[in-house]
């Protein structure tokens, strides 16, 4: 997939906005939002609260973990822990990518935010590709990613199941090919491969 | 109140018309990362059409300027691209799978478990039929009578199943058979209910199918 389409399934996500309007309720198809009231917080999908934002109709209000001290925690525990820590957000990357992006000035300290959710990203990556690594070296054909977000995952696409594919397909060949070349050799030969 | 049009008729209704937004975006997601063709869903994509329109409606009674209709119109677009980028997708497959879809469409319609609607599935044949007349008429009548033998069997495409996949798992699935092909040691693994992983799709084809697991 394309990652704008990864956006796009990102901004079905809920933010908290203060519009500086009123309205009453609106009926959309992915559900009610609303009654809007000036100057009060409330919930709209992402693309809506973007929209309103390009509208001059809203302010964003920063989500809980746009916050200097909580990503910095963050941070810290991913570069500790070995695996990949657990994101307090399915979509952080658009998230953060949208809302810097048309709402900058509602954001506190946007620019060091920024910064360090990009650090965040960079320290995941390069565990991304380490562990890629490890994966095809093991011959992998099966691999366990608990807590990588879908734009982490569409970053490896296609290199990774590719590879995996082609690894795949040369074990098929090698299987095919191994039964005539051992056909003069013993059986024990088989065997003990299979032990080691 | 004006905006009694736009609003769904009763609760239910509105519940309903938000679970098949879902499971239209889980079927697109789907389609877009399976490499065959998926049952189709053509209930879910009727209803939201039916729904698409109704709204639509609606919009064209309100003044051009109102906030709700530019917020209606935005809402309808994405759930339009969603729509059409999954029925292209279903196209670009029965394409590029012409033949063996064909095959298997025959049998599936034999038991009634259909994968294709109608519509897809004329579509199917009469692209088939097109593309034999084509390469007849544009090689081989040209070709001495001798070599006019024409053998669709030879032109079969068949999707690699055995790819690798992203997947997410909606519920606990247990004992998934991953075969070992260096060695005999087939491997089985469980998938705990929102835990990620990355595998053959062969082995986990019907767990998409029946909306146990979600392609990411």
């Amino acid at each position: 997939m394309d990652p704008y389409e990864i956006e796009f399934i990102g901004e079905n996500r809920i933010v908290s906005i203060i519009p500086n309007f009123s309205h009453d309720k609106i009926f959309l198809i992915c559900g009610e939002f609303g009654p809007f009231r000036a100057g009060l917080p409330m919930n709209v999908p992402l693309w809506l609260g973007v929209m309103l934002k390009q509208k001059q109709k809203c302010r964003i209000v920063p989500p809980d973990w746009m916050d200097i001290e909580v990503l910095e925690n963050i941070k810290e525990e991913e570069k500790r822990s070995r695996f990949f820590t657990k994101m307090p957000n399915e979509h952080y990357m658009v998230e953060a990518k949208l809302i810097l992006g048309a709402a900058a000035e509602d954001i506190p300290r946007a620019s060091e935010i920024k910064t360090i959710i990009k650090d965040i990203w960079d320290i995941r990556m390069s565990k991304l590709r380490t562990s890629m690594d490890a994966l095809m070296k093991s011959g992998g054909n099966y691999g366990r990613l608990d807590h990588l977000t879908m734009m982490e995952i569409n970053s490896v696409k296609p290199l990774l199941p590719e590879a995996m594919d082609e690894l795949h397909r040369i074990k098929m060949m090698a299987r095919k090919t191994m039964p005539a070349s051992l056909n003069n050799s013993t059986f024990s030969q088989t065997g003990g491969s299979q032990n080691i | 109140m004006d905006h009694d049009g736009i609003e769904l008729s009763d609760e239910e209704e509105e519940i309903t018309a938000q679970t098949v937004l879902k499971t239209l975006q889980n079927a697109w997601q789907n389609e877009r990362l399976a490499p065959e063709i998926l049952p189709h869903q053509n209930d879910m994509v009727e209803c939201m059409l039916g729904q698409i329109q109704h709204m639509e409606r609606n919009i064209n009674k309100l003044p051009k300027t109102d906030l709700r209709a530019s917020i209606h119109k935005m809402e309808l677009n994405r759930i339009k691209f969603i729509i059409c980028n999954y029925l292209k997708t279903r196209l670009d497959k029965i394409e590029k799978y012409c033949i063996s879809i064909l095959n298997d469409e025959k049998q599936r319609l034999e038991s009634g478990t259909n994968y294709l609607t109608h519509s897809e599935y004329k579509y199917a044949q009469e692209y088939l039929l097109n593309m034999e007349s084509h390469l007849k008429t544009t090689a081989l009548n040209q070709v001495p009578g001798n070599m006019q033998t024409f053998d669709l069997n030879k032109l079969v495409i068949y999707p690699n199943l055995q790819s690798h996949v992203f997947l997410k798992a909606n519920e606990t699935v247990t004992g998934i058979v991953l075969e070992d092909l260096t060695g005999d040691q087939d491997e089985e693994i469980d998938l705990e209910e929102g835990s990620q992983h990355i595998l053959q799709y062969k082995p986990i084809a019907d767990l998409v199918k029946n909306g146990k697991v979600q392609l990411v």
